[in-house]
């Protein structure tokens, strides 16, 4: 026999409720996301377990220490500590791999670990929607011990302009576009420095893609055994036409038109779909492409992880809830709501403007009190030294803003943007 | 009893009491304070304490009026001594448990202050605009603290952290 307890509910039942889910959230060293997670978390009453390459073990909740350059040593080591865990998330990029590599050993729903490598490698990507007949830039792949007359042929292949990509960094680090031969070997050189620096491995080819013309936009969303759940859309209506790509700004929800709309969200969920993704969170880049009379979403790129910087915090869905606490509830299989409740919001990267040290960002209060603005972070310490792209991978800070209109939400990110002076030396 | 309290008490009632009884303890509310609900705790302590945020979760969103949960033992009340007193005990154990350990990390954790059992802390040197600076926060301090004062009630962050200018781990844009 089964106890009722007042309002229909079982003991049972209202036992399980207030047991509070575990979750293992890997949580690389240099990641903006650690806060919004555990806020997320924390809201939701969910346990928290750490894994971190980065965090200390200090005496309150111990911290699994994992390396995502060690998937094998790092699984077996929170196998052996953990405990039962209902769901494992990445807090962000160098986490995925490993996220994904424990929950399979957990038995939880999971993206299959080589769909994750695939979405980190930008020739991958190319490689599989191309069998997947997706829309995407014509691509040629320049190994990197190439001569010169190579990338001169791949170059010529896809068409000028071109553009020139690193495969394994993000954030618009190591692009560039050219636009004849001569700034195509320069660009090349360019990058490869890049990636020297990077001390990423000497073997890696370099992407060379037709440039792209058209708008711009960005697609969160969340895979549930494949299917694309949309959390956000992203205008960015000053889309950048090179030579880099900075990303500045984000506004949502998109004006574009609604059969553009759904082409492209089904373009986003066919690619994350080829590439192997099944579940979590992905972030899709896509351009509007109407070169032949039809806007055309195609491709650009597609990560496994929700949106990246700060930008999330511009999202807020029914409920108050977070794109990070839909993250959290996607992965404990909950149902969760997908377009965000409020107007038009937006989100103003600053982009460095010229190499130095950092010496000071002024005007933060005029900035702040524009009307409009409901936030703004700076991210780099003062003191340190900055690169702009595409040498750079970081971003000085965030503007939040909140309007009646996209218009007024722009205007207020401009006008923010003009209040502030950074200093540079 | 205020309206606050019964609607504490009601969801109390409707959502937590049958389950934590059903685990061989009892729970009742005992204050309402500025937006602060006090819960009792009678029984096994290993019933309840498990459940703590999932408790307050559940009361915070049936009375969102409510900012925090504390969970006391019988005849707790206040705790001893004066704010003072309670971010002292708080900065021994800081300097005795955790001070040592982000050393490590050229980082420091300083006491601002207590104040209705909220005690705000500042982190500095390398803690100071870390990217993991809320990790050592909620998965370290809070905790650690939270076990060791019956009456502290929160923990708040005051760091300024985009003044700092040596963090340990600066986040990176993906």
């Amino acid at each position: 026999m089964t106890a009722t307890e007042p309002g229909g509910e079982t003991a049972a039942s209202l036992a399980a409720g207030l047991t509070a889910p575990r979750v293992l959230l890997l949580v690389p060293a240099r990641t903006y996301r650690a806060a919004d997670f555990l806020l997320a978390a924390g809201r939701m009453g969910l346990g928290i377990v750490i894994g971190s390459d980065g965090a200390l073990q200090l005496g309150g909740h111990p911290v699994i220490q994992v390396s995502p350059g060690d998937l094998q040593g790092s699984a077996d080591r929170i196998m052996a500590r953990i405990g039962p865990v209902s769901a494992v998330v990445a807090a962000d990029t160098p986490m995925l791999a490993l996220a994904a590599a424990v929950a399979a050993r957990m038995g939880l729903p999971a993206n299959p670990a080589e769909a994750v490598t695939a979405a980190a490698d930008k020739v991958a990507q190319r490689r599989r929607w191309a069998a997947a007949s997706l829309a995407q830039p014509a691509f040629r792949i320049v190994a990197a011990d190439a001569s010169e007359g190579c990338l001169q042929q791949a170059a010529a292949e896809v068409g000028f302009p071109c553009v020139v990509k690193a495969v394994s960094l993000s954030a618009s680090q190591g692009i560039l576009r050219a636009d004849d031969p001569a700034t195509t070997t320069a660009a090349a050189r360019q990058v490869r420095r890049i990636l020297g620096t990077a001390r990423r491995p000497a073997d890696e080819p370099l992407l060379v893609e037709e440039y792209v013309p058209g708008q711009e936009l960005s697609i969160d969303g969340l895979l549930t055994a494949g299917d694309l759940a949309v959390t956000a859309i992203f205008d960015k209506p000053c889309t950048p036409d090179g030579p880099t790509f900075e990303e500045t700004l984000l506004t949502t929800p998109s004006r574009l038109p609604e059969p553009v709309l759904a082409a492209a969200v089904a373009t986003a969920g066919r690619a994350a779909r080829a590439l192997g993704l099944t579940y979590g969170p992905i972030h899709a880049e896509l351009r509007i492409d109407d070169r032949r009379g039809a806007a055309r979403p195609t491709m650009l790129e597609l990560a496994a992880r929700s949106i990246g910087g700060l930008c999330s915090r511009v999202l807020r869905f029914p409920g108050g809830m977070s794109l990070e606490e839909l993250v959290l509830a996607n992965a404990l299989g909950r149902p969760a709501p997908r377009r965000p409740a409020a107007g038009p919001s937006g989100v103003l990267m600053l982009p460095v403007p010229q190499p130095g040290v950092l010496r000071a960002v002024e005007g933060r209060a005029a900035a702040t009190a524009t009307p409009g603005i409901t936030g703004l972070t700076i991210t780099i310490p003062i003191g340190q030294r900055v690169q702009p792209l595409p040498e750079g991978d970081r971003y000085l800070g965030f503007i939040f803003a909140e309007g009646d209109t996209h218009q007024n939400v722009e205007k207020a990110l401009g006008a923010a943007r003009e209040r502030l002076r950074i200093v540079i030396q | 009893m205020t309206d606050l309290a019964a609607k504490v008490t009601a969801a109390l009632e409707r959502s937590v009491l049958p389950s934590v009884i059903a685990r061989g303890a009892a729970v009742r509310v005992v204050a309402v304070q500025d937006r602060i609900a006090a819960l009792e705790v009678t029984g096994s302590p290993g019933a309840v304490l498990p459940l703590a945020s999932r408790i307050e979760a559940q009361i915070r969103a049936a009375v969102p009026e409510i900012i925090s949960v504390r969970l006391v033992a019988p005849g707790a009340g206040p705790p001893p001594g004066s704010a003072a007193n309670l971010a002292e005990q708080a900065r021994r154990i800081l300097d005795a448990e955790i001070n040592p350990v982000i050393a490590a990390h050229r980082g420091h954790v300083a006491v601002d202050g207590a104040d209705q059992g909220w005690i705000r802390i500042r982190l500095e040197g390398g803690c100071q605009g870390c990217s993991l600076a809320e990790v050592t926060v909620r998965q370290g301090i809070e905790p650690l603290l939270r076990a060791r004062l019956p009456g502290m009630t929160g923990l708040a962050d005051v760091t300024s952290h985009e003044a700092g200018t040596q963090p340990f781990f600066s986040a990176e844009k993906r």
